[in-house]
């Protein structure tokens, strides 16, 4: 498989840092689970972190903190809480750990070829995630977000503007783009999307749609 | 540690810490990777937000998990500080999981994986060096664009925040950042 989309450097060292928010950090995990040049970039991000927590100043700790923890050092370690996938999305490729974990709902039709099935995230997440899958040859519909969209082609591929994404690519739809991607002719199309904000179809049949894609 | 109980003079001295509380539950190394990397895990917890309290709480559990990991810690594969830092900041994300949800779960019931699945840092190189490589192009970095990188490790704050306390604007935040970490990417790459 060769990768030709990224996401950004900034998003992965915020991957390495943590500062995503769930939805985000599990678009980014799908890439990587594919993606060895940023699984790499992220690898050395980690030690960007350690270089950089070894050099903070350190602040003090209360007295008598080491002693406290010494005594729990003999402590069983049996609170490793083992999440066994969910078997919601056994049937889905390309899906790392953090994604498998998660609940999702079923297949719902939104537009003519095309459905979508929410990833259920176990805590509040500004961000959603869900999956779309597009029938061969669709035209997906124009649209545009109030934010950010992160999308990982798992199956098939699209093009959009002429750039062509297929599997283990990313796509990150800034504010306002409009789109209006094409999924290839031979297999159906199948991305996890990652949105923050609401999702604008434009045009008449765009805004008749519109309540049915909020989710 | 050697004989004496004095830290081996080499590049890796947290590695053989690290290794020594794997092989033999070496409590005087445990102690003195605490008294390093508890203070700065501290730091870290606090710059990110966390109280008094908490920070103190997420070295702590840090420091547990480092005890009851060290044999997962392949000297060969991973740098410690690195390490450390990837315990710490998952404690951190799950910390921040429970505050959401709520979740009666204690910090220290770490789920395991919880950041990502990818194997620990960098198996390509000896860890040694690529902490070495790391460090080397982060010292031609400008002062001023370490300290946008440390901002966005190490403070959990929206773009629009650190804006306003480097006193420039959001656009030049983010183009600082872009430019920091492509500057970073270019260093790492010649020096692999």
């Amino acid at each position: 498989m060769t990768i030709h989309h990224h996401p950004s450097d900034v998003m992965l060292a915020a991957f390495a840092a943590g500062t995503l928010d769930p939805g985000e950090r599990m678009a980014i995990a799908t890439h990587l689970s594919t993606c060895a040049r940023c699984r790499a970039f992220v690898d050395d991000m980690e030690y960007v972190g350690g270089v950089m927590l070894d050099d903070l100043p350190p602040a003090a700790m209360p007295a008598g903190s080491l002693a406290e923890v010494m005594e729990r050092l003999d402590e069983p370690a049996s609170r490793t809480i083992q999440v066994a996938p969910s078997s919601d999305l056994d049937d889905v490729p390309g899906l790392p750990d953090l994604v498998r974990r998660c609940r999702a709902g079923d297949w719902k039709w939104i537009a003519p070829g095309v459905h979508v099935r929410p990833i259920i995230v176990p805590e509040d997440s500004p961000t959603r995630v869900f999956l779309l899958k597009a029938a061969p040859g669709t035209r997906v519909m124009q649209h545009s977000h109030t934010d950010l969209e992160m999308t990982c082609v798992l199956t098939g591929a699209y093009t959009h503007d002429g750039t062509r994404y297929g599997p283990g690519d990313f796509d990150i739809g800034e504010e306002d783009d409009d789109h209006k991607p094409l999924v290839e002719q031979g297999e159906d199309c199948i991305c996890l999307v990652a949105m923050r904000g609401d999702i604008r179809l434009s045009g008449l049949l765009g805004q008749l749609m519109q309540p049915f894609v909020r989710m | 540690m050697n004989a004496n109980g004095k830290p081996v003079e080499d590049a890796a001295p947290w590695n053989r810490l690290i290794e020594a509380v794997a092989v033999s539950q070496d409590r005087e190394a445990f102690a003195a990777l605490f008294e390093h990397f508890a203070p700065r895990v501290k730091t870290y917890m606090l710059r990110s937000g966390a109280n008094n309290a908490s920070a103190e709480e997420v070295a702590q559990e840090t420091m547990l998990s480092v005890w009851r990991k060290a044999a997962l810690f392949d000297p060969s594969s991973a740098g410690a500080a690195a390490w450390i830092y990837t315990i710490a900041r998952n404690l951190r994300i799950d910390a921040m999981r429970r505050e959401r949800t709520g979740s009666a779960r204690e910090l220290g019931d770490e789920i395991e994986e919880t950041v990502d699945d990818s194997p620990a840092p960098d198996s390509r190189l000896a860890a040694v060096q690529s902490e070495q490589r790391v460090r080397a192009a982060m010292a031609q970095l400008s002062d001023e664009q370490i300290r946008v990188i440390e901002l966005s490790f190490f403070e959990e704050k929206a773009h629009a925040e650190i804006a306003e306390q480097l006193k420039v604007p959001l656009g030049t935040v983010k183009s600082r950042l872009r430019l920091a970490m492509g500057r970073l990417r270019t260093l790492l790459g010649d020096l692999s």
